[in-house]
């Protein structure tokens, strides 16, 4: 079964709806139709669930996330050492993939602030905006045009051409 | 169709005449349909005949054969339900009575196994029994890339070797055998004259 999201990890904001209140004596037709649909479908299913989940619990078995240790970067490793660059390598496209997902995670956020607020999107989701923008460009700047054939060696190319370019900027503004 | 069979015969049996019809009669189920009666008849009017009372006059439909359709799709069943129910009784088992694995963090100086990082219990057991660790497919690429190395290196070396050797020439290499200078004859050589 999918699982819900960590709800710790990022709390939503209280909803706004006004309480309302009554001005005719005719009963919500609204509130019938919320009972019939828990009796009808939500109590049987929850029931199901539940005797599913006793079962389940006599013997639970657990998964972990796995943790990788550091190895030495590209950029430590002696010229002509293979292993090395294979080891830099892999680290590398792990931590590639753990930046996706940091992207893919800050633009759910990003679309579930937008669903939320509606008209008001510009105004109230400004922080979820700017930590998408800095994301991406982190990300844009890091990985962004290394193609689908990118490795640690060219990402570090990008990097050095990207410190030589600072570096002879800020020659230029020292004359300047 | 055979209501539409039954209408027209019986248009038809108003058009030829009434001459001796009684009309239906209900007795037991039965109905008699056509001319009844010892009358004379016209020319053309039908023949008295009995049919039952629940569906009137037996017909034999004539339409496109449905054997080898139905036999095709009876065919088609059988087959994808032959392995498609055994399969599907046991992952809903699995499913219900086993369940997916809950996340946990890892506990103090507890090393999970390589198949405790799936959910799933058939992926689990795939990971375990089946495919090999991760941990020992990179150790072999990381042995294979080693060997490869090596032999690079080796290569690399060989043919320096062979090249300063065929420069300088003081290697064992690059040596071509000569014969011994005392088995040269030089008599024909030996006076001015020859």
């Amino acid at each position: 079964m999918p699982e819900d999201h960590d709800w710790e990890a990022y709390k939503v904001p209280p909803t706004r709806t006004p309480v309302s209140e009554r001005t005719t004596s005719v009963p919500n037709p609204v509130n019938y139709f919320q009972t019939a649909f828990n009796y009808v479908f939500d109590a049987p299913v929850t029931f199901v669930r539940e005797w599913i989940e006793r079962l389940q619990n006599k013997n639970k078995f657990y998964y972990y996330h796995q943790k990788f240790r550091r190895v030495p970067d590209l950029s430590e490793c002696l010229e002509g050492d293979y292993l090395c660059y294979y080891e830099a390598e892999a680290q590398w496209r792990r931590d590639r993939m753990v930046d996706q997902q940091i992207v893919e995670i800050v633009q759910e956020r990003m679309a579930a602030c937008r669903q939320r607020e509606g008209p008001n999107q510009f105004q109230n989701c400004a922080k979820e905006m700017e930590l998408l923008a800095q994301v991406t460009k982190a990300y844009q700047d890091r990985y962004g045009e290394l193609g689908y054939h990118g490795n640690a060696r060219t990402c570090l190319m990008k990097q050095k051409h990207r410190m030589m370019e600072e570096r002879k900027a800020a020659q230029e503004k020292e004359q300047s | 169709m055979s209501r539409v069979l039954r209408a027209a015969a019986a248009w038809a049996v108003r058009r030829a005449g009434g001459a001796g019809t009684t009309g239906t009669t209900r007795v037991t189920g039965i109905t008699i349909t056509g001319i009844t009666g010892i009358a004379p008849r016209l020319p053309g009017t039908l023949v008295p005949v009995r049919h039952s009372g629940d569906h009137g006059k037996r017909m034999f439909i004539i339409k496109a054969t449905s054997f080898y359709d139905s036999r095709f799709l009876k065919l088609l069943r059988f087959y994808i339900f032959l392995t498609g129910i055994p399969v599907a009784v046991l992952l809903t088992y699995i499913n219900v009575f086993i369940g997916e694995a809950e996340l946990a963090e890892i506990p103090e100086g507890y090393v999970p196994e390589h198949w405790e990082y799936y959910k799933h219990p058939i992926t689990r057991w795939i990971a375990r029994y089946i495919l090999d660790p991760p941990e020992k497919n990179y150790e072999k690429d990381m042995a294979l890339i080693d060997v490869e190395a090596r032999k690079t290196e080796l290569r690399i070396m060989e043919l320096e070797a062979r090249r300063l050797m065929r420069h300088r020439g003081d290697g064992p290499w690059y040596h071509y055998e000569t014969p011994d200078k005392n088995l040269v004859d030089n008599s024909m050589k030996s006076t001015p004259d020859n």
